[in-house]
């Protein structure tokens, strides 16, 4: 829905404009800042041993979410392995039937016009520019 | 549930709209956005991960050459199709289009050693025989989307004359790394990928995520005002959390594409010097001879101008054509200003291509 009687004028225009403008400034300003090499290579060391002490505390917390039979991410991590398994089966079991059933269209005429329905002629042509 | 209602009743009226509006307290915010990803489609063919899918016509007749989207190998590809009415595929379909599209899929341990041979050397050439064989043509168009546009492109430089490619459309394609000033210093000789992928295998999604995010600092807390500002407007608030959702949906880098993404592209810039080789073959882009689309944002801030100009400037196509629209690196494909401005330029300059 467009935004009611809104002009350049309306104080409300005029607030989300700056802020979209200041916002842009803002972001290139920091992102210059990070391409710098001074500030890259730090914050790339930095981010590695935040990384590390993440690793330390996932290893810890594994340990004591265990004692107390509860899953941690690494457990939740090959659960998501799984379902990403039998995701792909059943993905493989669909293309399967697809390609069943393109066999049987052939074979079956009873078959062969729901196929024909889903596959439109190719005549289309773009429309003249008068 | 009567001391909110209270509540409500008791707030002044613009705010109690706007909660109204957004259903809250008693609103599912999941249930705002929808579910995404619904053309009707089907599998027609799958290899490890990947699953390629043929979209049904929704037209009585369609154009000769058949279309394959190639996505991203980072994001999940439904921001191509997100929600009725909001969906670059449903909008390809109702102009006539016979449209597959490329899933990569979530990439797990089993696949870190996964190679960009691996998706552009034999995936990538098996969709294509695919669709061909599922259309019955002898030629595609294909369409493909950031990383995605990167590695059709690499295909399309590699196969040369050989490759069944009617018509080649990039959308925001990063094909100069020295125009990725950002991720270049960020992932310089200093950057150890070895390390992160001794510990990972492949590159975590949240990993992909907070990179991209990196490279607009103040963008999601300026979403987040920006959804503030504009909280009356129900379509904005469902448009807000259906991006929302997309964005931290990232899929893990595959680790063996990763380390060669890093070394031969960010570091070496080897397509644009020519040197980069894949399977024996180095991959040119003035192989490239087909007609060439390539759309880039205006403002872009994760394949930035510099980082894509080189397409068309150094494809051998003579018909080749560089269009930039307003909006950024998302707002390119999907939303509002897309449906009026990318999707109608796209559709004009395809159809043409495709009798």
């Amino acid at each position: 829905m467009p935004s009611r009687d809104f002009n350049a004028l309306s104080p409300v225009q005029i607030w989300r404009d700056w802020f979209v403008q200041c916002e842009s400034q803002w972001s290139e300003a920091l992102t210059q800042l990070l391409k710098d090499p001074r500030v890259g290579e730090p914050l790339n060391r930095q981010l590695s041993e935040v990384q590390f002490m993440h690793r330390q505390f996932a290893e810890f917390a594994q340990a004591s979410l265990a004692s107390f039979n509860l899953p941690s991410r690494s457990d939740l991590e090959v659960l998501d392995e799984r379902m990403g398994r039998l995701e792909d089966g059943l993905a493989q079991v669909a293309a399967a039937l697809s390609d069943l059933r393109r066999t049987l269209a052939a074979r079956s005429p009873a078959l062969a016009a729901d196929e024909q329905a889903a596959r439109p002629a190719r005549t289309r042509r773009p429309a003249q520019k008068d | 549930m009567r001391s909110a209602q209270a509540l409500l009743g008791a707030l002044p009226h613009p705010v109690q709209r706007t909660l109204e509006r957004l259903g809250l307290p008693a609103a599912d915010l999941a249930a705002l956005s929808g579910p995404l990803g619904v053309t009707p489609k089907e599998t027609i063919y799958t290899q490890g991960t990947l699953k390629l899918h043929h979209f049904r016509p929704q037209c009585d007749s369609v154009y000769r050459v058949p279309v394959l989207i190639v996505t991203s190998l980072v994001n999940q590809p439904y921001i191509l199709d997100l929600v009725p009415g909001q969906s670059m595929v449903e909008f390809l379909l109702k102009r006539g289009f016979d449209v597959y599209m490329i899933e990569w899929g979530r990439p797990r341990k089993e696949h870190q050693n996964l190679c960009l041979e691996d998706h552009v050397l034999d995936r990538l050439p098996a969709c294509v025989k695919q669709v061909l064989s599922h259309s019955g043509q002898k030629e595609l168009s294909i369409i493909a989307y950031c990383i995605g546009g990167l590695l059709a492109v690499l295909w399309a430089a590699l196969a040369g004359r050989r490759a069944p490619l009617k018509n080649l459309v990039c959308m925001a394609a990063p094909v100069n790394s020295d125009g990725l000033q950002s991720l270049k210093a960020w992932m310089g000789p200093n950057f150890d990928e070895e390390a992160l992928l001794a510990r990972h295998g492949n590159v975590p999604a949240e990993w992909v995520q907070n990179a991209l995010r990196a490279l607009r600092p103040l963008g999601k807390m300026a979403g987040a005002l920006s959804l503030l500002n504009q909280a009356d407007q129900t379509e904005v608030v469902r448009s807000h959390l259906r991006m929302g959702r997309w964005e931290t949906d990232n899929i893990p880098f595959p680790g063996g594409v990763f380390r060669q993404m890093v070394r031969d592209f960010l570091r070496g810039n080897a397509l644009v010097r020519g040197t980069w080789s894949l399977g024996g073959h180095t991959a040119d882009l003035a192989a490239i001879e087909v007609p060439l689309l390539h759309l880039l944002a205006q403002d872009d801030h994760v394949t930035p101008y510099g980082s894509s100009r080189d397409l068309v400037l150094r494809a051998g196509s003579r018909d080749k054509q560089e269009l930039i629209v307003k909006g950024g690196h998302v707002g390119l494909v999907a939303g509002r200003g897309a449906e009026l401005r990318m999707w109608p330029a796209l559709d004009a300059w395809l159809s043409l291509r495709s009798v």
